[in-house]
């Protein structure tokens, strides 16, 4: 199970890396929402077995609640707080980096990293531009 | 108990945020309100921070009252108290100067709330205790950043921004991977448990988990990104001159002296801890990354025209010094980086205002337009010498005190290069400042929005009160730092002692040690061996 999982994990890797060396902004998008996967997959294949074997025998263990089964005996439950808080923060900056996408493609008329460098940089900072969108 | 009112950290900038949230529209308000919460803040910042003695080293507060190590604790030190002095002062000029500097537009809109948001992030990643926290808090942080970024939508912000948003978004979820697969390996995430489980391998001579040091790696690139340390940097000076100025001085203040916060906190006690063998490539890789970045930025800076971005590239170069002091694992070398750390967010801030009130009342900031500022606004000027001798580190200014100290303890750890390198970047950040003063401050004044065209009656200077008000108390605040040398120092030394031996903050935070059953509550222990089973 935890050997699956790892090859899902660094196939699911491989791909986001492949997407994120890409000179197109949506594909990079993609890319980051695939990295965040892989990363909370790789935190579930770490938090080990859901199997126990006690004296031979294979249980599954049990949900971590308190009082439905022998203490020692459930799943670790912390590895999916952890992924839980962490889909939801990946889950709303990834809205916002595709919300600053159409922005950016409205303003500037551009998805591509070489044309977006070639945008002139002024110099100075679009301090006193009034808010257009405001 | 007294411990608790740490959380008001966390508590004030949030009650900041969504009082300024409702108050959106009435702007004097939102201004009154905010001022009012980041000063209570300030001041229990400072309160707090006389608490901590020889005796109470560590005011520990454990959210829900969760037994340790398992809840999550907020836990305030010498080290997290000095920053969060001074990053709170820091935020109280930077939120003056906004009120003279931000077009009204932007005000109008979200500023305020973003603004209390990232000072919540920001307080948040330095009170807390546990590295899932702290990853928590760093999103919060870069959450309100990336809104702060692109506030106005601006044309060149827009073409900007991605990149900071692509690179912080890979940071985080490089963080949370090490996280998750940290607490895989050892169990835990709290800092002082983590130390715990590092010096009780060094006493036995244990080795560490199999991939510990992997993990140590991938924790460095992610607060090398966040502190823009070699070769993680690109980002920050393409995006520092595209944002209002009171905001590019709290970045250039607070952002990225989280993630050095994070590397003082968490690699001398745990993931550089000196006398382990199986920690010495990231041993080695700290001093090149502060080698490096302290020369290529510095020379950066020399080639830059326009005077954010020469400042961003000091800023850079002045992380490497805090590096280095983390480097040698010295407790002198981190009671200089702690020192110059606050002398840093204090000037580097300060210099960043006065950026922006060239930029609101010269109309420029580059050196190529500018000339004779300090005939057209002398209290410009000598704010702005005070400040650049500060950085500089002229002595009677706290930048030289916090230097001499990492030089001493570099030369005498033999680390002859880092000593060179950081001798040449301080020669070289006097000559990049000198230029500035030279090229923008003396001469005759020629700046878009100082000279009156022929004919034109020179209208009565504007007053920018607020603007100066905050400026100034960057200045009073640094240099008073400065003049204060003795007993800030001796803090400086006291507070991170426990750096070099953490069992004083283990033992302040877990409870005593030297019990073979620390956690002797029933819960406690169960849980204890439901974990270890459960691995």
């Amino acid at each position: 199970m935890t050997v699956l999982l790892s090859i899902c994990v660094a196939v699911i890797f491989a791909v986001s890396v492949y997407l994120l060396t890409s000179r197109d902004l949506k594909s990079v998008a993609m890319g980051l929402f695939l990295f965040s996967h892989a990363a909370h997959m790789g935190i579930i294949a770490m938090s080990g077995q859901p199997l126990l074997s006690l004296g031979g025998e294979t249980v599954r263990k049990a949900s971590p609640i308190l009082g439905t089964s022998a203490l020692g005996l459930h799943v670790d439950p912390l590895p999916q707080a952890l992924i839980l808080t962490s889909i939801v923060i990946s889950f709303a900056v990834t809205g916002f980096l595709l919300a600053l996408l159409v922005a950016q493609h409205r303003r500037v008329r551009s998805m591509d990293v070489t044309e977006l460098r070639e945008e002139d940089r002024p110099e100075m900072p679009d301090d006193f531009a009034t808010a257009e969108a405001a | 108990m007294h411990n608790d009112w740490i959380a008001l950290f966390v508590i004030l900038p949030m009650l900041g945020g969504i009082v300024t949230t409702a108050l959106r529209g009435h702007v004097m308000l939102q201004r009154f309100a905010g001022l009012c919460v980041l000063g209570a803040t300030a001041i229990t910042a400072w309160t707090l921070a006389f608490m901590i003695s020889p005796e109470t080293p560590v005011l520990v507060s454990w959210m829900g009252a969760w037994q340790p190590p398992f809840g999550i604790a907020l836990a305030l030190d010498g080290v997290n108290a000095t920053l969060l002095v001074v990053a709170n002062i820091v935020a109280i000029a930077a939120y003056m100067h906004s009120f003279n500097t931000i077009a009204p537009a932007l005000e109008r809109g979200w500023f305020h709330p973003l603004f209390h948001l990232l000072i919540l992030g920001v307080n948040f990643s330095f009170i807390t205790g546990d590295l899932f926290n702290l990853f928590v808090a760093f999103e919060i942080m870069l959450m309100a950043s990336y809104a702060l970024i692109v506030l106005g939508g601006g044309r060149a912000q827009l073409a900007q921004a991605y990149k900071y948003v692509v690179l912080n978004l890979v940071g985080s979820t490089v963080f949370v991977l090490t996280a998750g697969l940290l607490y895989g390996v050892v169990g835990t995430l709290n800092y002082a448990d983590l130390a715990r489980i590092v010096s009780e391998a060094k006493m036995t001579g244990a080795p560490l988990p199999t991939g510990f040091q992997t993990l140590s790696v991938m924790l460095l690139f992610v607060f090398a990104l966040k502190g823009a340390v070699f070769p993680l940097w690109f980002w920050l000076p393409d995006t520092y001159h595209t944002m209002p100025s009171s905001i590019s001085a709290l970045f250039a203040a607070l952002l990225s002296k989280v993630g050095v916060y994070a590397v003082l906190r968490l690699f001398p006690a745990v993931f550089a801890s000196p006398g382990i063998d199986g920690l010495t490539f990231v041993q080695q890789l700290l001093p090149i990354a502060a080698g490096t970045t302290m020369v290529i930025a510095i020379i950066c800076a020399l080639s830059a025209v326009n005077v954010r971005r020469i400042l961003a590239m000091i800023l850079i170069a002045h992380v490497g010094y805090l590096i280095f002091g983390v480097s040698l694992m010295r407790p002198g070398a981190f009671a200089g980086a702690l020192h110059y750390m606050g002398q840093e967010m204090i000037v580097m801030a300060g210099l960043m205002l006065c950026c922006g009130m060239l930029e609101k009342r010269a109309g420029s900031v580059r050196l190529d337009e500018l000339g004779g500022i300090a005939k057209a606004m002398p209290g410009l000027g000598v704010m702005f010498f005070l400040l650049m001798i500060g950085l500089t580190g002229v002595p009677p200014l706290a930048g030289f005190y916090g230097k001499a100290l990492l030089l001493r303890e570099g030369i005498d750890a033999h680390a002859w290069w880092l000593v060179g390198a950081t001798v040449f970047t301080a020669v070289l950040t006097l000559v990049a400042m000198l230029r500035i003063w030279v090229r923008a401050f003396w001469g005759e004044t020629s700046a878009p929005g100082l000279v009156v065209p022929d004919g034109a009656e020179a209208g009565p200077a504007p007053r920018y009160g607020f603007a100066t008000a905050g400026i100034a108390l960057t200045v009073f605040v640094s240099v008073g730092y400065g003049l204060a040398a003795e007993p800030t120092l001796a803090w400086a030394t006291r507070a991170t002692a426990e750096l070099d031996d953490p069992q004083a903050y283990i033992a302040a935070v877990l409870g005593p040690q030297d019990v073979a059953e620390p956690h002797t509550a029933p819960a406690g222990h169960h849980d204890t061996v439901a974990m270890e089973v459960s691995r």
